[in-house]
């Protein structure tokens, strides 16, 4: 078991949340098993970001650390504090947290200042200081003339609001996000993500995200946990989840734009390889050991795309493919394409011009977002039990290896 | 950081523990619906195929119940039955759907009144409207005494088509909620395509039909189920006209000397399987069609003017049916309780108030009413609460299994005639194993409440369970989260939520307990008679005056209590609490 932590998770100074860890949590649902034993630690102070598709495991997990679930197996700390374990339950109510629900739960016969207002009475205010301690959360959501207003009065964007109001009135040690942002539009999203990163920041609680999104996970979080079929896939920091997933799943799960089946000819240096892809030579990043002859698929970031120069000469040069644009998208700021590159796609190849359906074009593909994996981790990946648990914070390098091929 | 959960045995044993005590109140609940709903029906139903092991008689294994279920005024009781059943579906089901077309689909003036006595209607027992039109055209009835000539209203109402008449119109407005559903979801572009493609009003009128025998064939199942296990008419009218029925013939059978408990089971798994036969009638109408009308991009349907001649016959027909079905019954009751000495042969007749000046000093005629209006006000508490656990098990996302086999159990019971589960109660309650078992509840007030709340709970789950499964889940989770313990959550959150639904509740069943009649005529404690049982008694010695006093007297406590119960609702409840629910 190693334990390693990021420079970038180190750097950042403890706010006073409370530090979480899971030990092997394990929970099942008839013959479904949604958490096949997590171990995952969060710092005091971080925001977590947990990601991964539906059915995943992340709510169980997210819910089991709220106390509304019951763990089948294993243990959750809050703090020092053992809140989950063998014949252990804390209630929800008494774990200092708060959390914001993905339908916001906002209770209909309360006003948006009582709805925020309940989550004080365990801090046992008096009337007044209460009131003003709301209202101070309300104005910090933008939402102070509307006090008096009933859920049902109130838009989607107002309705998140108060929730996320009602989180941090009570400035609880944890914070928990269930999909927050999930039922509201694109433009209002980005300004909520914005706003929930700045509030949750201040308020120097410890933050459990959950998203099926990436570019959500990557805009709010300190660190990202992937999560499939309920284990923890990877646990990192968001640069390096890019740039170093750990499976061929987390790649996928964090944006391609597409996949190139090839064989390796050499390592070029420390981390990188050269890859033969069909008359074609790519060069390559891999965390695994990967020797001549060996075959790969080289999984394809979006950035790592781009247009090359119709003179370049692709048979020679590493890292340059050839294709046929099949299809174009204008976006705003530019054009996307579809490039059919032999018996492959690449999607999302970004120009500022757009490039007519059926040219030939020339790609070049840097290295950085080159991504190689042995042919054989394309399928299921298999969990060597006793290295399972990763530790938020561990370097990327390391990280990667807590998941045995 | 290697990771290893060691369990120690005393943690073991302490979690088993913990996992006990979160089951036993289920376990709890089990028993006391196997105790009132699940044991009293199974044993009772029982008697009719093995009469030794219940002491009934000498074989382990006999037909003879169903032999004495068939011959004499008992066959003729379940043919008669047979007979309402199906003539009082078709007919309710046929005014319901004119009913539910005025209120839903026209501007025809008086909607909300003619809406609004269906609801009237539903909740007036049968035998009070029964009991109603007798005075009315009774020998030396109300319209006897006024002179008008009633005898050939009176022939009909004494028979066949007075008792499917009177069953007929309890059945309307089951047929009008379940017919104004479907309408309500079926919008207005199926009749526009018949139109556009050529079809005439008949084409149109056709197709909605058709589109509609979902809710058309529910509402013939339904007023059959109800009209062949009705009681109130069956002791009231049917008794009087001398038309035997099923129910009143099981009642025969276990309250006349000698007791025949195996045939009065034959009788009640006759009209199990009677209603059942309606339920598979029903599936086998809608097999393999699709009904699936209701979607996201439905357009509403208009409301339409009709002509003024025919917006004048609808008003006139909407009032007739008003005025048949509760104005003369309510006229007919009104009228006899101020009229002294009505039905007595020894002249004198007039008007006066001494029939409730005697209902409100009599002993005999007020402490049934003060003892209904008790067990009503514990059972309508009990059932409530008992509901709402209902409730939340067939909402709740555990137990899934336990939960389904309380929907089944609570769907039959809802199907099986009150008259059985009475008879249930007695059998059970009177064997020589249950006093052996230290339960002597035969004949005790304890055993009367026990019966109201298994016939009113599966109701009343019916009614919180739509209430309670729109409550999302993460409401009161995020009570939990933000501070309330498990109690507080409910209280603070939930019981705010579902305040006017446990409030309907609580008047549904409040005013159908106060007023009960099969359950009260088996079970009432021989010094205590319910209010129901002190009405009967006192027509049946031909005090019709005190009878239709206490008749009146009971509606309107009824409607007090239900009355006061929302005015302290409205006054006492936090704004937020009376805002829920309401239309703009």
């Amino acid at each position: 078991m190693r334990t390693l932590r990021s420079s970038a998770a180190d750097s950042l100074p403890d706010l006073g949340g409370h530090r979480v860890t899971f030990t092997g949590a394990g929970k099942r649902y008839g013959a479904v098993r949604a958490l096949a034993g997590v171990d995952l630690e969060v710092e005091a102070g971080r925001f977590l970001v947990l990601l991964g598709p539906s059915g995943s495991g992340k709510t169980t997990l997210v819910r089991a650390l709220a106390g509304i679930e019951r763990l089948d197996e294993g243990e959750i700390h809050v703090g020092s504090r053992l809140v989950s374990g063998p014949g252990k339950h804390v209630p929800p109510e008494r774990r200092d947290l708060a959390m914001v629900f993905q339908d916001y739960a906002l209770w209909p016969h309360l006003t948006a200042l009582g709805n925020v207002g309940y989550a004080l009475r365990r801090r046992k205010l008096a009337v007044d200081q209460a009131k003003t301690r709301s209202l101070e959360a309300l104005e910090r959501v933008g939402l102070e003339g509307l006090a008096t207003r009933y859920p049902h009065e109130l838009s989607g964007g107002q309705q998140q609001r108060v929730a996320l109001a009602r989180a941090i009135v009570a400035k609880p040690g944890l914070l928990l996000f269930d999909e927050p942002l999930s039922n509201l539009d694109t433009d209002l999203r980005e300004r909520l993500r914005v706003e929930i990163a700045t509030l949750t920041r201040q308020c120097g609680a410890t933050a459990v995200y959950i998203t099926h999104d990436q570019a959500e996970a990557f805009a709010l979080a300190d660190v990202i946990g992937v999560l499939d079929q309920g284990r923890l896939v990877q646990l990192a920091d968001p640069e390096t989840l890019y740039h170093k997933p750990a499976t061929p799943f987390v790649a996928r799960f964090t944006g391609l734009s597409g996949e190139l089946a090839g064989t390796v000819v050499g390592r070029d240096t420390d981390e990188f390889f050269i890859v033969e892809v069909g008359p074609w030579r790519l060069r390559t990043r891999s965390a695994h050991a990967l020797k001549a002859g060996d075959q790969v698929r080289v999984l394809i970031r979006p950035a790592a795309t781009a247009f090359a120069a119709a003179d370049a000469e692709s048979s020679a040069s590493v890292g340059v493919v050839e294709g046929t644009v099949i299809d174009v998208a204008y976006r705003g700021r530019g054009y996307d394409h579809v490039i059919a590159c032999g018996e492959s796609t690449l999607t999302s190849v970004f120009s500022p011009r757009p490039w007519g359906r059926g040219v030939q074009a020339k790609l070049s593909l840097d290295a950085e977002g080159c991504i190689a994996f042995p042919l054989n981790a394309q399928g299921e990946i298999s969990y060597d039990e006793e290295v399972t648990t990763v530790m938020a914070g561990q370097s990327a390098a390391t990280s990667n290896r807590g998941v045995t091929e | 950081m290697a990771v290893s959960t060691i369990i120690e045995p005393a943690a073991v044993r302490t979690h088993a523990a913990a996992g006990w005590a979160r089951k036993a109140p289920f376990a709890l609940f089990w028993l006391l619906v196997a105790a009132i709903l699940l044991l009293p029906i199974l044993l009772f139903l029982m008697v009719a195929f093995s009469p030794r092991l219940f002491d009934q008689g000498p074989q382990w294994f006999s037909l003879s119940g169903f032999q004495g279920a068939f011959q004499g005024p008992m066959l003729q009781g379940i043919l008669d039955t047979l007979l309402i059943g199906a003539v009082s579906a078709l007919a309710s089901a046929a005014v319901g759907f004119a009913v539910a077309w005025v209120v839903q689909r026209t501007r025809v003036p008086g909607r909300r009144l003619w809406s609004g006595s269906m609801f009237a209607l539903l909740l007036v027992p049968s035998y009070l409207i029964a009991l109603g039109w007798e005075r009315l055209l009774e020998p030396d009835g109300v319209l006897d005494l006024l002179h008008v000539p009633d005898s050939f209203a009176r022939s009909l109402l004494f028979g066949p088509v007075g008792v499917i008449g009177v069953l007929t119109v309890k059945g309307i407005p089951f047929a009008y909620l379940a017919i104004l559903a479907g309408l309500r979801g079926l919008g207005e572009e199926f009749e526009a395509a018949v139109r556009v493609h050529g079809g005439g009003k008949v084409d149109v009128a056709r197709t909605v039909i058709a589109l509609l025998a979902p809710a058309i064939w529910s509402s013939l199942a339904i007023v059959f189920a109800e009209s062949i296990s009705d009681f109130g008419v069956a002791s009231t009218l049917a008794n009087d006209a001398h038309f035997p029925v099923a129910t009143f013939e099981l009642y025969n059978a276990v309250d006349n000397f000698p007791v025949q408990f195996p045939v009065a089971a034959a009788v009640g798994w006759l009209l199990l399987a009677m209603a059942g036969i309606a339920l598979l009638a029903q599936n086998a109408a809608l097999r393999g069609r699709s009904y699936r009308v209701l979607g996201g991009r439905t357009r509403p349907a208009r409301r339409r003017e009709l002509s003024r001649p025919a917006t004048s016959g609808v008003f006139v027909g909407m009032f007739v049916l008003l005025l048949l079905s509760l104005g003369v019954p309510t006229f007919g009751a009104l009228s006899a309780s101020l009229i002294t000495g009505l039905g007595t042969l020894e002249g004198g007749a007039a008007f006066s108030l001494s029939n409730y000046q005697r209902a409100l000093t009599s002993p005999e005629l007020y402490q049934p009413l003060l003892y209904s209006a008790l067990l009503a006000t514990i059972t309508a508490t009990v059932v409530v609460l008992l509901g709402l656990v209902v409730a939340r098990m067939l909402t709740s996302r555990r137990g899934r299994t336990s939960a389904r086999m309380l929907d089944l159990l609570l769907l039959t019971a809802v199907a099986l005639p009150g008259i059985v589960f009475a008879a249930g109660y007695i059998f059970t309650y009177n064997l020589p194993l249950t006093n052996d078992l230290g339960i002597h509840l035969y004949e005790t007030t304890t055993l009367l409440v026990l019966g109201y709340i298994a016939t009113a709970l599966p109701p009343a789950s019916r009614v919180l369970f739509g209430s309670v499964g729109q409550v999302q889940e993460s409401l009161r989770e995020a009570a939990r989260v933000h501070g309330s313990n498990a109690p507080a959550s409910w209280l603070r959150v939930m019981m705010p939520l579902l305040a006017r639904p446990l409030l309907s509740a609580w008047s549904l069943t409040f005013g159908a307990t106060l007023l009960e009649l099969p359950v009260s005529q088996l079970l009432y404690p021989p010094n205590d008679p319910t209010v129901s049982v002190g009405i009967e008694k006192a027509l049946s010695n031909y005090d019709y005056g005190g009878g239709t006093a206490m008749e009146v007297l009971a509606v309107l406590a009824a409607l007090a209590v239900i009355g006061l119960v929302w005015g302290i609702f409205q006054l006492v409840a936090p704004a937020g609490w009376r805002r829920l629910g309401r239309t703009s």
